[in-house]
């Protein structure tokens, strides 16, 4: 089954994702017509500052066991095991708070929804966008994502991926890890790296530098 | 394997069903005395307040019993457990042998002792009943309602009658609400919120007589006051359930104590919920932690226990969250600790936002938490005290109260 992976390094923070989920869980479904929308439509994903400033899209890891389900206290969230995705029922849902108190990732919200009965506020997190994927289409926020810093797909194939890209930054040569076009950010780095040691190098020597 | 379980709160609920995830060949039965399906406990504040209908509590379907082969003896109270012929027995005389024994029996409100609490229209609020019994009392014209105690319970009788309309008078014996919970700054935040929309309060004082002809009329107070109402809510806590249990037989403190597999000091039983002690891992100490989440991680891992699959309970955490009017307030772990010095304390208010957040640590751990509105995270910095996840450098303190922390900030070190 395929899943919308997190690649934290990747993400530069441009909120592309935020935009894509709110409009896919409007009414209208079009930004243009989402922002007119009364309620307003909400992310369900969350890009937060990290403490470089660097980007992070949070968003539900649908966990099993889910501490937000069994907290629950009117029993409105619950596991649709098809998608293996956690979901919150707005009719049943009575906003007291307890997913915020139990969720360890910090991605509830709080808002009245086009889901919900007019006036009333719901818990609202992702749903691994149920209804795009029953018209075949991939999770909004992975669809909009330019940096490839949310994909979609199977769990053990997006752990070998990784486990090649690791290897590789491993074992070729610098100029290939700067061309090679994987991991960019990280790869710049360890290219700038080499360079400053190699002008560290041809600097004079301590004892020289003193006479 | 016979298993046997006292009580369907949601405690003795998460039990038996993972008792039947791990065997389904076992013997359930379940004794229960409250006559309904299993349901939400916290909810009932909101029939009350009437912004959820009674039917709504039910939190599992109605051919559950059924659907987990679970023999049920729904309706009969546990009058006495023979914990060396390993038999219940019930009010009705019905005697259950078992092998494995779950007591889930929850706790009861704590009496008031004073004269007149006998009278009609003086209430506890604990079961689906109490809360239809005083929804009958305001049908039937009751106007001034008199609350007693700060704590959850009293908080969510004084809100849920207060947006029935009634006058609602709360007595707190301490200096503000939720005193157990939540440290005086936010406690102070709250009664605010609650004395704007119209609650009277009046703190340090008790209650010393009801009083009333066929009928509760007054109530008289420590000080001598006396305060017209007629309708009383007592919300002074709860006490394990445990009048059933041969005392000298089974080691209970504040509740039974049961050891890192929820195993009472008898072997073969088994305590999980409100009626059990166990360990507080902020506080560090053995604890009765009375709250929903908790009966719900410690039935379920009992209940794997006495499926034979060994899991261990690492301890539970007292947390809680509230939603008052427009304020919410969101408390874990140790709220106010013991100046001793073990401790430290960091706070910051914004007066414009209405948002408030203490932060307590010990030595590099977070150990508790007070939120007041802006809870979205709470369950973020909770978990760093219920994982006991040592605050390094890399994620000053500060930004643990900062408005903008997130998830993300606890990600590079």
């Amino acid at each position: 089954m395929k899943e919308v992976v997190v690649h934290p390094e990747r993400c530069v923070g441009c909120m592309q994702c935020m935009l894509a989920c709110a409009t896919a869980h409007s009414k209208t479904k079009s930004l243009l017509s989402a922002v007119l929308e009364n309620p307003k439509p909400h992310s369900r994903v969350h890009v937060g500052a990290g403490i470089y400033g660097e980007g992070f899209p949070n968003r539900c890891r649908h966990c099993d066991p889910a501490p937000c389900l069994q907290g629950c206290l009117p029993g409105a969230i619950y596991r649709y095991e098809r998608t293996q995705s956690v979901l919150i029922d707005p009719d049943r849902c009575i906003n007291c708070l307890s997913c915020a108190m139990a969720c360890p990732f910090g991605v509830i919200r709080y808002h009245q929804d086009a889901l919900a009965l007019p006036g009333k506020t719901i818990a609202l997190k992702c749903d691994n966008c149920l209804e795009r994927q029953t018209k075949g289409k991939i999770p909004a926020c992975v669809e909009s994502c330019m940096t490839g810093a949310l994909t979609f797909e199977e769990c053990n194939e997006s752990l070998r991926k990784k486990t090649k890209e690791v290897a590789r930054r491993m074992s070729v040569g610098a100029e290939e890890r700067i061309s090679s076009g994987i991991a960019r950010g990280f790869s710049l780095l360890t290219g700038l790296k080499q360079a400053q040691t190699a002008v560290n190098e041809h600097l004079p020597r301590r004892e020289a530098r003193d006479e | 394997m016979r298993h046997v379980v006292i009580g369907n709160g949601i405690s003795g609920t998460s039990a038996i069903e993972a008792i039947r995830y791990i065997d389904p060949e076992a013997r359930i039965t379940l004794i229960a005395g409250e006559p309904f399906l299993p349901y939400s406990r916290p909810m009932i504040s909101m029939v009350l307040e009437g912004a959820v209908r009674a039917d709504r509590l039910p939190l599992r379907p109605e051919k559950f019993y059924e659907s987990l082969q679970i023999e049920t003896a729904i309706g009969e109270w546990v009058r006495k457990v023979d914990t060396e012929n390993h038999l219940v027995e019930t009010d009705k005389g019905n005697r259950f042998p078992y092998d494995r024994l779950l007591i889930a029996s929850g706790a009861d409100p704590r009496p008031l002792k004073v004269p007149g609490t006998d009278l009609p229209n003086v209430f506890f609020m604990r079961t689906q009943a109490h809360v239809q019994a005083m929804l009958e009392a305001i049908s039937e014209g009751a106007r001034d309602a008199l609350v007693l105690g700060g704590g959850l319970v009293g908080l969510k009788a004084t809100y849920g009658l207060l947006r029935r309309g009634l006058n609602v008078k709360l007595l707190i014996r301490s200096g503000y609400p939720l005193s157990m919970q939540v440290d005086e700054f936010a406690g102070k935040i709250l009664l605010q919120e609650l004395v704007d929309r119209g609650l009277e309060v009046q703190v340090g004082v008790e209650p010393a007589a009801f009083e009333g002809n066929g009928k509760l009329q007054e109530a008289v107070l420590t000080d001598g006051t006396r305060i017209q109402c007629d309708m009383a809510v007592i919300g002074k806590g709860v006490d394990p359930a445990v009048s059933f249990l041969p005392l000298d037989k089974i080691k209970i403190d504040n509740g039974i104590l049961v050891d890192e597999h929820l195993e009472t000091s008898l072997p073969g039983v088994f305590a999980a919920g409100d009626v059990a002690e166990h360990f507080d891992i902020a506080r560090k100490a053995r604890r009765v932690n009375a709250i929903w989440p908790v009966a719900v991680e410690q039935g379920r891992l009992a209940g794997m226990n006495m499926a034979g699959r060994k899991v261990s309970y690492p301890g539970s955490l007292s947390r809680n969250v509230i939603r008052i009017f427009g304020t919410d307030v969101l408390t874990a772990g140790m709220v106010d600790p013991p100046g001793n010095g073990e401790f430290e304390s960091m706070r910051s208010y914004n007066e414009h936002a209405k948002t408030y957040r203490k932060l307590v640590f010990r030595d590099d751990k977070l150990v508790g938490l007070v939120m007041v509105n802006g809870v979205e995270q709470g369950g973020v910095l909770m978990s760093l005290i219920h994982n006991e996840i040592p605050v390094r450098t890399g994620t000053p303190r500060e930004r643990l109260a900062a408005p903008s922390f997130n998830y993300s900030q606890l990600l590079f070190k």
